[in-house]
């Protein structure tokens, strides 16, 4: 492998093309450079594999450029990196934005054939400079990083174009930008662009942003599982954002000022849509789908909208208030709204006969699944589904009569959320059982750390056997202990029961949380059978179209319990799926970044650390009387604080479109 | 906590950065964007430094790296003075007519064209936006067209004329003279462009301060409108009256009770 491989305009073509397809045929990915143009015995893992799908001759990203033509135009290409990434360089600090600027002038003056070797040099000083003292992840390690790699890689067709033999052209270009958190998130908020627009005090606008991805930016502030900061880049240097409560912040703004209502459609639409559902799924097709300016109809089973999030999360972690404001908004855009309509029967054909022109299925998954207990299909007084309970305490909590011992099954955020619940009910003793351990735990680490601090005690590697009753009132609870095993297919440990090590433990209530599923007996025998696999709606993931003409289904009732983040991505993509089959559009939607690690960036030296800011969690003895909320919000001056912390890790992906494949995907954003 | 500084040992509070506790040495680091009031921004990327990690120097700056035990630090080197500088030279080939810039990139080595001319044209140091945000708290300041939302157009100072007070920090802060507040005729001041009212003295009648201002103060302080609006040379009257009020209050109160009234502040009981 040779350092440099000059392409020469002459016998590039008569050598260079290999016979077969070499993908990569170039690459300085992760800056390894890599050619494949003359040997055959080729590194692996050049580039991510998935930038195969991507029909492009040549492609300039933040990690490096990818040829697969030989006969790319590198030059051209950097000149239309170069513009996209001026375009996302913020300004704030002195090198990134003016340095890209320094080096357009630069190809500027190519382009007039003014252009010297010396040129080339400023331009690899510029970039070094940059990437050594951008303020941000941005000019660190994107901005200017593969345009270096152009002019150390390619430097005979830069050379050639200063001596006049080959010239700047626009091949058509696309491009992308997203950024790890983006990325990470269900629904791809773009979660850099409205932590600027918070930093920079335009929290109004901040929400705007969010709102396109996120009708319930309120709720989900709230009560996100945020995988977001997961991967959040901060997390290596010290703390990840709490991009959660800086959505929170731009939500509080409006639910204390009522000042950012929801736009109004701009024209009306003669089509009529009907939703099943008004949860989140529901909830988010329906606001897309009127803003588009279809007719929107919602019946809904609950006497309330918001679906889970309505009886499903606790006061203490989402008041309804907020829940009713944000629904409320999207209900006074026009969209009608019928609750405690409980469908028996569903018939497709009767509602076009109504006028509708689409269904949209978003009923969720609102029935505890049986967890194989031995006495549990007994109708046994004190035994109770989560789910349930849940709702029940949403719907008349004080009618809930406080006991002493209970104890809830599983480890989700279900049991979590139970758990807690009963002790602000006054329960004396509440024991969640789970059969792995703390770490197999699929509930928040922060959840099951204030449960545990407020008094809920956790038993772990004990699992149900049998429920003991007398009289049909709950008595005990037979238990076994269990040990771990291999890893099953969900990657965690296997749980196996321990031979002769059963036990029983004196029980007044117990709560299974082990799972949700799917009420289907609202669909016709029929329908059950077209639409459904395995006791869920089946959709094309794409689309979210079922196998009924017309019929479009998303939410929990297709992927069984999920986030409410989750909830939300699959009605925006219904709306816009449903809008391309009323009007016949096809649907272009695919996202470039899928599969592509954007986590991945160049070393980039030391980074200033500042550690994230706090909220003040309510002290617990002030906790268990009543419902109040638990976690507060930014105050306007902490999460413009918080928000500076971001490290902007833009991911810019620009790429010449290869015109012999017929389809061209779309950038999530141009 | 005991940090290194060019080969000097230095005891620092926690909290603290590595510019302030340069300062203490005497080292005097370039700066266009830093306030020792305001919280470090980072921008003008002028107060490079470098730390050691492991055997690696890697650069940093300054005024937004905070200390930590046993730092070690150096402000002086080829590759900080080549950095440096080369933000300098982006910063004049930005800015080329606004003279603290010039200054500036000639003090860092950058061959800076002999000029009197002053363009005095904004560098986005956000030290306006930091003062009014953090000192001021009135929020009239801010960035705005920054991030992928505004291609195209280039980030600059926004101003919301309805948060402001027209107190002024902004340009008494203002490194390059960008932001100016200036007399309109003698009863009204102007800045950014917007024209404000001044509040005559309730005492003597002279015009002595915006009235957005005094609204502002009387709003934060719980301090009648009223009392605000009397001007520093009566107010120190004033203040000398209350105290031979105080002194002699109860004879004065038995005695020239209506005057009394009318002098009392309402806090002063």
């Amino acid at each position: 492998m040779k350092k440099q491989h000059p392409i020469e305009k002459g016998n590039q073509q008569k050598k260079s093309l290999p016979s077969r397809d070499v993908f990569p045929l170039m690459s300085t990915w992760g800056g390894k450079f890599t050619d494949r143009r003359k040997t055959t015995a080729l590194p692996k893992n050049s580039c991510p594999e998935k930038l195969k799908d991507l029909p492009f001759n040549g492609l300039m990203a933040w990690h490096g450029i990818v040829v697969r033509k030989a006969d790319t135009d590198i030059p051209s290409l950097t000149y239309a990196y170069l513009r996209e990434a001026r375009k996302i360089s913020c300004g704030e600090c002195s090198v990134c934005m003016i340095g890209i600027d320094r080096i357009l002038e630069i190809f500027r003056k190519f382009i007039e054939g003014d252009g010297t070797r010396r040129d080339l040099k400023t331009i690899e000083e510029i970039a070094h400079e940059v990437a050594v003292n951008g303020k941000c992840n941005f000019g660190r390690s994107a901005a200017l990083v593969p345009v270096a790699d152009a002019i150390r890689y390619f430097k005979n067709d830069f050379l050639a174009l200063i001596r006049g033999d080959r010239a700047l052209v626009n091949h058509g270009y696309e491009s992308a930008v997203t950024a790890p958190c983006s990325e990470a998130c269900p629904a791809g908020l773009p979660i850099t662009a409205y932590i600027e627009k918070i930093k920079n005090f335009q929290f109004s606008e901040s929400l705007a942003l969010i709102r396109s991805k996120c009708i319930l930016p309120g709720v989900v502030g709230r009560a996100c599982t945020h995988p977001c900061e997961a991967v959040c880049v901060r997390g290596k240097v010290d703390e990840p954002l709490a991009i959660r409560l800086l959505k929170r912040a731009a939500a509080d703004q409006d639910l204390q000022t009522g000042c950012s209502p929801l736009p109004l459609p701009r024209l009306s639409k003669k089509e009529k849509v009907c939703i099943i559902g008004a949860g989140p799924a529901g909830l988010a097709a329906a606001y897309h789908l009127r803003l588009l300016g279809y007719g929107v109809t919602i019946f809904d089973g609950l006497p309330v909208m918001g679906g889970m999030a309505a009886v499903g999360i606790p006061d203490y972690r989402l008041p309804k208030e907020v829940l009713l404001h944000e629904t409320n908004l999207i209900k006074r855009m026009g969209v009608e709204v019928f609750l405690n309509r409980n469908i028996d029967l569903l018939k497709w054909e009767d509602l076009k006969k109504k006028g509708f022109k689409a269904l949209f299925l978003a009923v969720g998954a609102h029935r505890g699944a049986d967890i194989g207990l031995a006495g549990e299909s007994e109708l046994v007084e004190g035994f109770e589904q989560g789910i349930e309970f849940l709702r029940s305490v949403q719907d008349r909590h004080s009618d809930i009569k406080p006991r002493k011992k209970v104890f809830i099954l599983g480890g989700g955020n279900v049991a979590v959320d139970c758990a807690r619940s009963c002790l602000r009910l006054g329960f004396e003793h509440v024991e969640i059982l789970y059969r792995r351990s703390r770490k197999e735990m699929p509930a928040l680490p922060e959840e099951i750390a204030e449960a545990e601090k407020e008094g809920v005690k956790i038993r772990y590697l004990t699992s149900p056997v049998k429920v003991h009753s007398k009289w049909g009132r709950i008595e005990g609870l037979e238990c076994v202990k269990m040990k771990l095993g291999e890893p099953d297919d969900s990657g965690r440990r296997k749980p196996i029961p321990v031979t002769g090590s059963n036990f029983v433990l004196k029980a007044d209530m117990v709560i299974a949380a082990t799972g949700q599923e799917i009420n289907t007996s609202f669909l016709t025998e029929k329908d059950r059978k077209a639409l459904t696999r395995a006791n869920k709606i089946w959709v094309d993931p794409l689309t979210c179209r079922t196998d009924r003409e017309g019929v479009f289904a998303g939410g929990d009732c297709v992927t069984g319990p999920a986030t409410l983040i989750e909830a939300l991505d699959m009605g925006n993509r219904a709306a816009r799926s449903i809008d391309a089959h009323l009007q016949g559009k096809p649907i272009a939607a695919q996202n470039v970044y899928a599969g592509i690690d954007t986590t991945l960036q160049r070393d980039n030296g030391f980074l200033p650390t500042k550690r994230a800011v706090r909220v003040n969690l309510l002290p617990e003895s002030d906790r268990l009387a009543d419902f109040r909320e638990v976690e507060p919000g930014f105050s306007q001056s902490e999460a413009m604080e918080e928000a500076r912390r971001c490290l902007r890790c833009y991911r810019l992906m620009v790429w010449e479109v290869d015109k012999t494949k017929q389809e061209q995907p779309e950038g999530r954003s141009k | 906590m005991r940090i290194h500084i060019d080969g000097r040992t230095v005891d620092a509070r926690e909290g603290a950065n590595i510019l302030t506790e340069a300062d203490k040495l005497h080292i005097r680091i370039p700066t266009l964007c830093y306030h020792e009031s305001l919280s470090p921004f980072g921008a003008c990327r002028l107060c490079l430094v470098e730390i050691k990690r492991g055997r690696k120097w890697e650069s940093t700056t300054a005024c937004n790296t905070e200390i930590a035990p046993d730092m070690t630090v150096r402000t002086d080197s080829p590759e900080i003075r080549r950095s440096r500088k080369a933000a300098a030279e982006l910063l004049y080939y930005k800015y080329p007519g606004t003279r603290k810039v010039r200054d500036m990139a000639e003090k860092l080595g950058v061959k800076v064209e002999k000029t009197n001319q002053d363009s005095r044209e904004c560098i986005l140091c956000g030290l306006c936006v930091r003062t009014c945000q953090e000192i001021v708290e009135v929020n009239a300041l801010r960035f705005e067209d920054r991030g992928p939302d505004h291609p195209g157009e280039p980030p600059r100072i926004g101003y919301l004329g309805d948060s402001c007070i027209c107190c002024g920090a902004c340009a008494f802060v203002c490194p390059t003279g960008y932001i100016r507040m200036e007399s309109v005729g003698t009863d009204r001041r102007m800045i950014w462009e917007r024209v404000f009212e001044m509040a005559a003295c309730r005492v003597c009648g002279k015009k002595f301060a915006p009235l957005a201002q005094l609204q502002y103060l009387s709003r934060r302080s719980d301090m009648p409108l009223s009392q605000a609006m009397t001007c520093i040379t009566c107010r120190e009257a004033e203040v000398q009256t209350v105290v031979v009020d105080a002194q002699d209050w109860i004879a004065m109160h038995k005695h020239n009770h209506h005057h009394q009234n009318h002098q009392k502040h309402p806090k002063q009981k």
